[in-house]
């Protein structure tokens, strides 16, 4: 059967990694993801104003 | 027809090139290079989207150690699904059913996993050839058979080229021994043809995934 056929394996070998290694990597790492977001608080912030003392 | 069986997985020639080159080479025009932009087109939005979920479900259970190796397995689970899939297209080749390539694949990268867990962590690694709680009588035979299972690790690389000829194989019967006969036959065959190409699509995902999957799982246990 021709699939078995170890023939040319270490140029097979060296040129499927070859493309594995340099060609593929570049563009899985190229990509870009933004964060997840995050979900509002429903408590309504309670903002402490604060006057200059001498006023 | 003078073309036995399995002819259709003879590596071509084609004007002196050896076609296995040309398949290996030029799928990747199908994934883009990202730009540095937030916002790109709908194809790398989706690649984008498999990368990342893919890459966060297949590193969940796996240690941080391990973590290093994210690149490399996803590129792996790119570089396998697409073979497998373009294989799919009528009067294409398929690397993936070579054995050659596949074990080229699975060996080194077994290779590496056993060779970090040996390296990092001996006792650990060693401690995987006997789980724990055996029995005192069995633990000798135990250890063989965990050596054993070891050492049968890298057949993933079989498991794939088996999976890949046998679905080709299962479609070229179909095909070219069952169509040609009677219409009734031809009419059954036709839908039995239709199934098949279904099942083989989802087994050129799925023996993609299982490959990188299991080389996770032996990482898992080396990091």
């Amino acid at each position: 059967m021709p699939q078995l056929n170890p023939a040319p394996w270490f140029a097979i070998l060296v040129f499927s990694w070859l493309v594995f290694l340099t060609v593929i990597p570049p563009k899985v790492l190229g990509h870009t993801f933004t964060n997840e977001p995050t979900s509002q608080s429903t408590e309504k912030a309670k903002p402490e104003p604060w006057n200059w003392p001498w006023h | 027809m003078t073309l036995s069986f399995f002819d259709q997985f003879m590596s071509p020639t084609y004007l002196g090139i050896p076609l296995i080159a040309v398949a290996l080479t030029l799928p990747w025009i199908l994934f883009p290079t990202p730009s540095a932009r937030w916002l790109n087109n709908r194809l790398i939005t989706l690649q984008g989207w498999f990368i990342n979920r893919f890459t966060q479900q297949l590193l969940l259970p796996l240690n941080l150690g391990g973590h290093k190796w994210a690149a490399l397995l996803t590129s792996l689970m790119l570089f396998l699904i697409t073979l497998n899939m373009l294989g799919l297209l009528p009067y294409t080749f398929t690397p993936t059913t070579q054995l050659s390539l596949n074990m080229g694949l699975a060996v080194p990268l077994w290779l590496a996993t056993v060779i970090i867990g040996m390296r990092n962590q001996p006792t650990a690694a060693l401690g995987h050839l006997l789980p724990e709680g055996t029995p005192v009588p069995l633990i000798p035979v135990l250890i063989i058979i965990e050596t054993i299972s070891l050492f049968i690790r890298p057949a993933l690389g079989v498991r794939l080229t088996a999976n890949l000829t046998a679905g080709h194989q299962l479609i070229a019967t179909a095909a070219f021994v069952l169509l040609p006969m009677m219409p009734t036959v031809a009419i059954l065959t036709s839908i039995v043809l239709f199934l098949l190409t279904l099942l083989e699509i989802a087994v050129a995902m799925i023996q993609a995934y299982v490959f990188v999957l299991l080389l996770s799982l032996y990482l898992q246990e080396n990091v």
